[in-house]
Parts: C-alpha cells; structure tokens; sequence
C-alpha cells in the first residue's frame, strides 16, 4: 500500500508536469522533482528488502487490465531513472534554457516529462501489451527530444537513424510480445521458468532490447543520435534509456527459460561491443561522438556480466554467475551515473564554447574548474580505476570470470579470455580518457572559442555535483549499496537469493578509503610545498620555443593515432595526408576520420541493395491492365499447381 | 442420353472459345460470345429431367442476358464511339489460338486429376468451363481494346457459369442470380469505363491508360 502510494504520488506528478512543462518551468521542475523523489523512495524501499509490490487494477488499457509490479530488478533500474533523472532535469533548465532556445524550450520539457514517465511505466508494466505501449511512447518521446533542434541537419539525419533503428528493434519486440502471449494465452507477464517452449523467443528479444541496448553490431544509431541530441538528452538517453534495454534482457532471462546457447552468445557480444566500442571512441575527434561509443563499450561490460550469469544458470548456479550477474547489475547503475556526468561535463563544455570538435579546444581547466574536476572524476569512474565505482563494479565481474576459470568448468577458457579482454578495454578506456582530458581540458587554446570559455552556472554545476557524488559513495562505500544489488540478483535466479557479500567487498571499500586518504595526504602536502616556494605560471608547451603557438600540440588524432591502427581492419579510418618533402617543406596536412564502419560499409550498402531489388519490382507495376490480368492468371495457375502437388 | 446431348453443347461452347480467340473482327467476337450465351442458357434445360419452373426462369434469363441483351448493348457502344472494328492484338491470334488449344487439352487431361464426383466424371463440363475460363483470361491478356476486354470478361463469366451447373441441382437460383447479378454489375461499371475512356483519351485502346499509373 505504501510503494502504491508513492507511485501514485509519482504518477500524478508527472501527469502535472506534462501539463505545466509549455507554461510554468518553475512548476514543471517542482513536479518532475518530486515524483522522480516518490520514484526513488518507492525503489530504495523495494531495494532495502521491502516486499515485492503487485497491484491488479480494474481499470482496462488497450483492452488489458493494469498489471504493474515493482520487484528489486525494476527497482534497480527505477530507482537509477529517479536519480539520473532528477539531476538532468535540473541540468536541462539552465542548459536548454527559455532565452537561448526560445522555439524548443518549451516541447523539450513536455516531451521530457512525457519519456520519464513512459521509461517508469515501462519498468513497472507486468503486461506485455503494455509494456509495447509504454516502450513506443518513451522510444517517440525520446526522438522528439533528439531532434530538439531540428533545424540542423546533421540533427535530422540522426533522429530519423533512431527512428528507424527504434521501430526495427520495437518490431522484434512485437514479435516477441505476441508469440509469448500466443503460447502462454494471456499478455500477463511474470515468472515463466518451467517453460522449456519459450526459449527461442530469447533471440528475438536480444535483437530487439539488444538494439536499444546499443549492443555491437546494433549500435548503429548510437553514435549520431547521442552525439547531436542536446546533452540533457545525450546523458539521460546514455545513462537511462540504454539501460532500458538492459533492463529488457535482464528481466525476460530471468522469468523465461533461455536457449542454452544464450548465455556464450551473449557473453561474446558483450566481449565484441567492450573491445570494439573503446576501439571506435579512440578514433573519435569529437567529444561526445566519442563518449557515445563509450557507451557501447559499458554496455558490452554489462552483458558480459549477463551473459556469464547465464552460462552459470546453465551449470547449476555455481556462486561465480551471482559475482558476474552483480557487477553488470551495479554497472547498469555505475554506467548511468559516470556516464550522465561526462555527458553534463561535454554539454558544459558545449555550452560554453559552442563547438564538440576537440581539436578547437583547449587549456579549459583554468576557465572551468567545476567542469574540468568532475568530469575528470567520470573520466577516472569509467576508466575503471579505483577508488571510484566503476572500479567495484568492473572488479566484481573479473571476480566472476576468475572463480570461473579457477572453477575448472565448461566455461574456464572463455571466461579467462573474457577476463584478458576486460582487461585490455579497460587499458583502452583509460588511454582514450587520458587523450579526452589532455586535449580539451590541459594544453593551450586552440581556438577563439576555447579562450573565451566560462563556467556553467550554480543548476548545472549541481547536477554533476550530485552525480560524482554518488560515483565516489559506491566506490568508497561498495558495501552500502551491495544489499540493494544482491536482491536484484537473487530476484532474476531464486538459487542466488540472500544478501550475504562476498568477502573481498568489506576490504575493498577500506582499501578505496585508506587509498582517498592516502591521495589527500599527499596531495596537500605538495600542495603546502608548492605554495612554500612560490608559484610561477608559464605557458603550458613551452619547452624552449621563441614562439610557441597552440597549434605545436599533440592533437585527438595524435594520441589515439597508434591504437587505432591496431584496430584497423575493424576501423577502417580515412586518413588523407599530404607528407612534407624536401629540405624546405612548403605545406603539409593531415587529416583522419573514422566512420561509423558497421553503418557506412555494411547496413548502407545493404539498404542500397534493396532498393535497387525494390526498383526491379517497381516495374511490375507500370499500368497496362492486360499485364496485370496476367499476373492474376499466373497466381491461380501457380495455386492451382500448389494444390494439385499438395494433394497428390 | 441427356448426358451426350450437353456433351455436344459444351464440345460446341469450346469451338467458340477458339473462334473467339481466332478472330481479328470485334463483331465476330461478339457474335462467337453471343452465340455461346444462347448454348449455356439452353444447358439447365436438358440437364433437368422435370422442368421446374426455376430453371426455366434461369434458362430464359441467360439467353435473354447473355445472348441478346449484352451482346446487343455492346454493339450499340460499338456504334455509337465509331471505333476501328479491326482488333489489335497484343497476343498474335495464332498464338492466342495455339495457346487457347492448349489451354483446352490441359483442361480435358488435368481433368483426370481433379477429385470429382462420379455423375460428373464422363461429363465435359469441368474441362468446358476451365477451358473456357482460360479463354477469357487469353483475351483479356491479349486484346487492348476496351470493348474486347469486356468480351474477355463475360467469357470468363461463362466459365464460371459452367461451374455454377455443377451445382444447379444443389442450388439453383442462388448460383444463377449471383453470375447474373455480377455479370450486369460488370458491364454496367465497364459501359461506363468505356465512355470515360473514350472521352478522356479519344480511343479505346487500353494501353493508354499507363498514363494514369502512379
């Protein structure tokens, strides 16, 4: 009665914000604060080990009566929806503010509220018909704000990809929805396990959650609508919407039986988006393009927790698929809070220098403190470096992969080749965030824009306060947060309820803290040695030139240059250079690109391909009404044929 | 005895087909069409030993329809748009008329393979009306002129008419009153087709609608 209650209360909330978000921002922002607050109370209350919430409303929707449940999984994502998306709305007032956007302003907030709420109703809907319906909403509301600022075209471009992408993957789940029902005779949803019938239906499921997901190769559509939606957008599609996808896969392989394939499949996409998605962010030159592939990079984390659960459930739940199956759950919730900070860090950045281009940034640290420190935290969180979250929850899977492989089991070798491949992702991800940091936030200038940059104001500073807050409590805190996890676990596989922690948990958390204070000590005391002998600002590359100019920098393309031609047969970069000869080189250039591969040289050429049959079987329709009595004639021919072979 | 008596009249019906189909003169068509609606009206008469007073009805209206009243429009329509009586083929007529033989052996041989019942096995009226079905669709295929389309279609209904028979035992007015039925609704919307052709475009000649596609 009491998670009813607040869920009401959030519900009703949002439905005013809906209604306030043309006129009233001020209102708007209140309602959406205080249901996403009732949100967040009605999860932790499920997460602190409150009873599993069920509710049969007699009221019909499309034909269905309600069906809503809230247990620890759609907890767990719930209860990221509120924080994430507390902090974005209130990011997104002074970021897409009335004065500077004075056409879309307006819509974004209704639409915004609008996918909040369908993003809620999807994660509480125990219907599949309304589960579709929920899905579809959010899936148009979310375009809506992609393409906020439609009158670009890069913009458009973009929005119609998500579009397209959105309503291929909402076709599989029509598919999935309707087969599941047909078999099972009802659209209730619930645990499902003693089904054996059910398991192919897993795939069409991974094609369509695995696309909102961003999984490799589906991830075609991430990049473009990631890195041209307003970056209010960007953060709650990244830190949210994606894990909606997640969420999907994580909830019908928990109640339905799955393929015995589904667990390697899984784990090796999961491998393929990890490697794949760090290799392609280090051959970006834009800012939150490359964040955006990093996205895919954290998602293939995520399913390779997943997919080793799912090995594991196979096996007979030996205790390394729960570790697993925790680090990607708190990862779900690790990815979308460091992830939401960088998107708010690079919209800062935007924001002030109005250009994602690195190679037209530079030195912002001294302009934008705030911005630089936090985003460096996120940067540190998702490199998977300790003290921070993305280090626990990383760590937790490489836990699972090194029980499985001492375990000598079925999946020894793979899940110590997964474990070497996290590994070197990880490597990656740390060398692409030190060329994000060292070119946009150290160095000099490059551009007009970047001199003349400026913090952000108080609403956005505070909204990546609170997020690298949260990153640094999971880090230095795991075991605050690891109840809430272990209930998630053990409500997808009942062999792997309790709440009881791995031993390794309690030390790690004294390990982040002693190594906090470890950093702080000697911070200060450089700090105090620094001040002792007197402070002297130079220019940043000085290095003994007469006249150093911001140009002598190492650029984007210098620092991830060497990886990414290890990754060239996947990449594919375009690099056009024009090599200095002579004693007295006159002019020189050199300019790289990596495209979007699987979308430029596989999907493309594939679509061109069928329009091309389409253009064939154009002709057939040309108007001549002999030809097309003819074609009537053939078609009772060839069912006459039919008919007489199938009897015969 | 009455089972070779409608034998003939059917082994007659397909002559016709082929006249239809050999023919380069639209008033030969017509004729042949005629000619062929007064033989199946005369059918339901031989194939009732009493003679209901249904199947009179039914007999009298095909003949009246198919063997006076349409044919009799068409000329009209023939008339009054004055166009060329020399049909230009789309399908040579030697080809239409090889391809219409053909058409009529695979009827009579697939026949065989057709699971029938018994009274209807020594019967012709199953190979008659797909063969004549198959006449109609060569004729719609192969003709351009919108008048001979309309001769194409009402040989199709013929077909389909002498598949009706089959059943004229089980229901007779249904199947007749829904072929006429169709039939006039047919020549109706073609008559009028026929006009907004002629005076859309000044001609008749169907190919000249590919202008409307799109």
């Amino acid at each position: 009665m009491h998670t009813g209650l607040l869920l009401l209360v959030a519900a009703a909330a949002m439905l005013t914000s809906i209604g306030a978000g043309w006129r009233a921002p001020r209102v708007w922002l209140a309602a959406v604060l205080t249901s996403l607050a009732a949100v967040l109370a009605a999860a932790l209350a499920v997460l602190g080990g409150g009873a599993e919430w069920v509710w049969r409303g007699g009221i019909a929707v499309g034909g269905e009566g309600l069906y809503l449940r809230l247990d620890a999984i759609s907890a767990l994502f719930l209860a990221l929806l509120g924080v994430v998306g507390a902090a974005a709305s209130v990011y997104a007032g002074e970021y897409w503010a009335e004065a500077a956007h004075p056409r879309s302003a307006r819509p974004g907030r209704v639409w915004w509220s609008v996918m909040l709420l369908n993003l809620g109703w999807v994660l509480l809907a125990s219907n599949g018909l309304h589960f579709l319906i929920g899905w579809e909403l959010f899936t148009l509301a979310a375009y809506f704000l992609i393409t906020l600022d439609r009158q670009r075209r890069e913009v458009r471009a973009a929005g119609w990809l998500y579009l397209g992408a959105s309503h291929a993957a909402v076709l599989a789940l029509f598919g999935f929805f309707t087969l599941l029902a047909v078999r099972t005779g009802s659209w209730d949803l619930g645990p499902m396990r003693d089904r054996p019938e059910l398991a192919p239906l897993f795939w069409l499921a991974l094609f369509g959650f695995g696309l909102k997901a961003g999984m490799f190769p589906l991830h075609i559509w991430l990049p473009s609508a990631h890195a041209t939606a307003p970056s209010h957008v960007s953060a709650m599609l990244s830190g949210v919407t994606l894990k909606i996808g997640i969420y999907g896969l994580v909830r019908f392989s928990g109640w339905l039986p799955v393929p015995l394939a589904a667990g390697a499949v899984v784990a090796g996409l999961g491998v393929a988006s990890a490697v794949l998605g760090v290799a392609f962010a280090l051959g970006q030159h834009d800012l939150k393009r490359l964040l955006a592939y990093h996205s895919v990079e954290n998602i293939g984390i995520i399913l390779l927790g997943l997919g080793f659960a799912l090995v594991a459930a196979s096996q007979g739940n030996p205790g390394w698929g729960r570790l697993a199956l925790a680090g990607g759950l708190l990862h779900v919730w690790n990815h979308g809070l460091f992830k939401a900070l960088l998107f708010f860090g690079a919209g800062s950045v935007l924001h002030s220098t109005g250009t994602r281009e690195m190679s037209r940034l530079g030195g912002l640290w001294r302009a934008m403190p705030w911005t630089a420190g936090s985003f460096a935290l996120g940067a540190v969180a998702i490199s998977g470096l300790p003290p921070l979250n993305g280090f626990v929850s990383e760590w937790l899977v490489y836990l699972g992969l090194i029980d499985a492989t001492l375990a000598r089991g079925a999946a020894a070798w793979a899940a110590l080749g997964a474990a070497i491949l996290l590994g070197v992702t990880g490597a990656l991800a740390l060398a692409c965030f030190v060329k994000v940091c060292g070119v946009v936030f150290l160095g000099a200038p490059r551009s007009n824009e970047a001199a003349g940059a400026h913090e952000c104001g108080p609403a956005m500073r505070g909204a990546m306060g609170v997020l690298a807050g949260m990153c640094v409590a999971i880090g230095l805190a795991p075991l605050v947060f690891w109840p809430a996890i272990a209930r998630a676990a053990g409500a997808w596989n009942p062999a792997w309820a309790g709440t009881d922690p791995p031993a390794p948990l309690l030390q790690l958390g004294w390990v982040h803290v002693a190594l906090v204070l470890l950093v702080a000590v000697a911070a200060g005391w450089l700090w105090r040695r620094v001040r002792a002998r007197g402070l002297a600002r130079a220019v940043t590359w000085d290095c003994g030139y007469a006249a150093p100019t911001a140009r002598m920098q190492y650029t984007a393309g210098s620092f991830g240059g060497l990886i990414s031609e290890w990754f060239a047969g996947i990449l594919r970069p375009e690099r056009h250079e024009q090599r200095p000869e002579g004693y007295f080189p006159a002019a020189a250039a050199l300019t790289e690109h990596t495209p979007e591969t699987v979308l430029e040289r596989v999907v493309e050429p594939a679509g061109r391909a069928v329009l091309r049959v389409s253009a064939l079987v154009r002709r057939l329709q040309h108007g001549r009404v002999q030809a097309y009595v003819m074609y009537i004639l053939i078609g009772l021919v060839a069912l006459a044929a039919w008919a007489c072979l199938a009897g015969a | 005895m009455i089972d070779s008596n409608l034998n003939v009249l059917i082994g007659l019906a397909m002559g016709l087909n082929l006249l239809a189909l050999g023919t380069s003169r639209l008033p030969a068509l017509i004729r042949a069409m005629s000619v062929q609606g007064v033989i199946l009206g005369v059918m339901p008469l031989l194939m009732e030993h009493q003679l209901d007073w249904r199947v009179l009805l039914v007999a009298v209206a095909t003949i009246c329809g198919k063997g006076l009243l349409i044919p009799g429009l068409l000329r009209r329509a023939m008339r009054t748009v004055q166009i060329d009586r020399e049909l230009e083929p789309l399908i040579g007529f030697v080809p239409s008329l090889l391809l219409g033989a053909a058409g009529t052996i695979a009827a009579l041989a697939l026949t065989h393979l057709l699971p029938l019942l018994p009274e209807h096995a020594g019967s012709l009226l199953v190979p008659g009306a797909l063969a004549t079905v198959l006449t109609g669709f060569i004729l719609l295929i192969g003709r351009t002129k919108a008048i001979s389309q309309v001769c194409g279609y009402l040989i199709l209904e013929n077909g389909i008419y002498l598949f009706g028979l089959l059943l004229i035992k089980a229901m007779p007015l249904l199947v007749e009153a829904g072929v006429l039925l169709d039939l006039t609704v047919g020549v109706f919307i073609l008559g009028i087709i026929v006009d907004r052709i002629q005076r859309a475009f000044d001609s008749l000649d169907t190919r000249k609608l590919t202008a409307l596609h799109e």
